[in-house]
């Protein structure tokens, strides 16, 4: 498990490696869906250094709005 | 003029001298977008990117800027690729004109080569890279994504074929913003209230035919595939998907085959758009790719967006344009000479006409914004005189300051609709819109000094026409 540097969530698992042995890693975060490679810039792969707009607090996922709007059943 | 499949097209490309090969090893972040980026800001006349050595991948090649540029727009036309701008816009037009063409049906494609349906990891097949530094994951851009109309789903006319951004939020899982003035958003809603997924395809590395009309705003039963038959003037080949019967762009790289979850929504973004600005933070569907093909050593195509003007603003600045311009020519077709509604995908868009009497200007502004595309976008019209080119921006600023009196030709009419990604919006997706005529006023509107327009000097044309030859031989 990997932290996830937008959200610092600590569930983060490997998706993808480097077809080139060693080179990297793609990460994805089940909570915030970031997804990062491990040969990033530290500003995107360090959760202290990832820019602090872009940081998502888990807790306000849930009150993000739908787009589109779920419409209702019809039958 | 007709490119058989991607690779045919960049060929092609090769051949004109408009694509450049980049041998040395690049980093997928931050270099492929970062040389995407950097060669928008090299001018409007740029090659397509074709990335051959990728660190970390043993045989990966990512095409980037393929329609980034008007010399690459002409030769998608099949045009000269020193074509000017207003001529590629009404060769587009008479194309438009020649709406609908002829489909042909084939059982099989090149795409068909390798085919999965276990075990699909889109991480692996397909070389993904973050764009801009905000965006929360890798995205596709640039593919075709096709749906048809559950209530009438044998209806071909009614099939979408659109370009959304998808990101990827899994082996096998993509995010899709189906904003609401967009075709797929129709069928998403007519699935949902039945409770059903909607089966969609998606088409990766297409040749350019159906990426212009895919990313031509048509009315919502005209069918893409006809529209890009009469834009190469040929058929257009299709062949059946396997798990649905949605059609299927022949020549593409990379086919997935998928289904939008009914009623799931996931946390999607940020992602940088098409209006400099990034957008994100909200809930939308969710696709399960259930069976992909594609060709032996698939070129991924990517699409740098963000700042414009990238090579978003090339492919669908034509695309946007001559719609307006025939719908507008519905209404008026003796009046309207051109639109150029090129600007952050028609948010600003200037329309050349003649007048009928005073008023006239204003009343082709008001049909403007009440045109399909008109209604998502067209957030400012400018209207300017038959003779000023509307693709020639000096000339419409000229216009401006000297023909437009803002005490009679500035209208803003409140909170009308905008496409939600308009950062000004509020609340989001409503927005006031405003005309400004700044055409030469007529009668009954008598007013302001007119009457002595500048006639330039007798041979002008026979200069241009001279000047135009000794420089050409020069080069």
């Amino acid at each position: 498990m990997h932290t996830c540097p937008r959200c610092e969530s600590k569930e983060a698992t490997v998706v993808a490696t480097s077809p080139v042995e060693g080179k990297w890693e793609v990460y994805l975060c089940p909570v915030c869906i970031f997804t990062w490679r491990s040969s990033e810039p530290e500003t995107i792969t360090n959760p202290e250094k990832y820019k602090k707009a872009f940081k998502i607090d888990p807790a306000d996922i849930a009150n993000a709005t739908n787009v589109p709007a779920i419409p209702e059943r019809k039958r | 003029m007709i490119y058989k499949d991607f690779r045919d097209f960049l060929k092609k490309l090769e051949e004109e001298g408009q694509l450049l090969n980049i041998d040395q090893e690049v980093m997928p972040e931050p270099d492929i977008a970062s040389a995407a980026s950097a060669m928008s800001n090299l001018g409007d006349q740029t090659p397509a990117l074709m990335f051959n050595n990728i660190n970390g991948y043993e045989q990966a090649k990512v095409a980037m800027n393929v329609m980034g540029s008007w010399p690459n727009h002409a030769i998608m036309m099949g045009m000269p690729k020193n074509t000017p701008i207003k001529e590629q816009f009404f060769e587009f037009a008479k194309r438009y004109d020649q709406f609908p063409g002829a489909v042909e049906r084939v059982d099989t494609a090149p795409f068909h080569e390798v085919e999965l349906t276990e075990d699909i990891n889109l991480f692996e097949i397909l070389p993904l890279f973050r764009l801009n530094q905000g965006d929360g994951g890798f995205y596709l851009d640039k593919a075709a994504v096709i749906s048809r109309d559950v209530e009438d789903p044998e209806n071909f006319n009614k099939q979408n074929v659109g370009i959304y951004r998808m990101e990827v939020k899994g082996k096998d899982r993509l995010g899709i913003q189906p904003v609401p003035q967009h075709d797929i958003a129709i069928h998403l809603r007519q699935a949902e209230e039945r409770g059903e997924n909607l089966p969609v395809a998606i088409a990766l590395g297409n040749e350019p035919a159906i990426v212009t009309a895919a990313a031509t705003p048509l009315l919502y039963d005209q069918s893409e595939y006809e529209m890009a038959a009469a834009l190469q003037g040929a058929p257009y080949k299709v062949v059946k998907a396997k798990d649905s019967n949605l059609d299927l762009p022949w020549g593409a790289e990379v086919i997935l085959e998928g289904e939008i979850n009914a009623g799931e929504r996931e946390i999607e973004g940020p992602f940088g758009e098409f209006t400099g600005h990034y957008s994100g933070g909200r809930k939308m569907p969710i696709i399960k790719i259930n069976r992909v093909y594609h060709r032996k050593n698939p070129i991924f195509e990517h699409l740098y967006i963000g700042m414009p003007w990238t090579e978003t603003d090339y492919m669908i600045g034509i695309t946007t344009s001559v719609p307006m311009y025939q719908q507008l020519k519905e209404a008026y077709p003796n009046e309207i000479v051109a639109v150029n509604a090129m600007y952050t995908h028609g948010l600003v868009a200037i329309i050349s006409t003649k007048k009928r009497y005073g008023g006239f200007a204003k009343a082709v502004g008001m049909r403007a914004l009440t045109t399909p595309h008109g209604l998502g976008y067209c957030k400012l019209i400018i209207l300017v005189d038959e003779d000023v080119d509307p693709f020639n921006l000096p000339r419409v600023m000229w216009a401006l300051s000297t023909k437009m009196h803002p005490q009679h030709d500035a209208i803003v009419i409140p909170d009308l609709s905008v496409m939600p990604l308009d950062p000004g919006s509020e609340p989001t997706g409503i927005t006031s819109k405003m005309i400004l005529d700044a055409t030469t006023p007529v009668a009954p509107e008598t007013r302001g000094h007119y009457t002595q327009p500048l006639d330039a000097p007798l041979a002008v044309e026979k200069w241009e026409k001279i000047l135009t030859e000794l420089m050409n031989k020069q080069k």
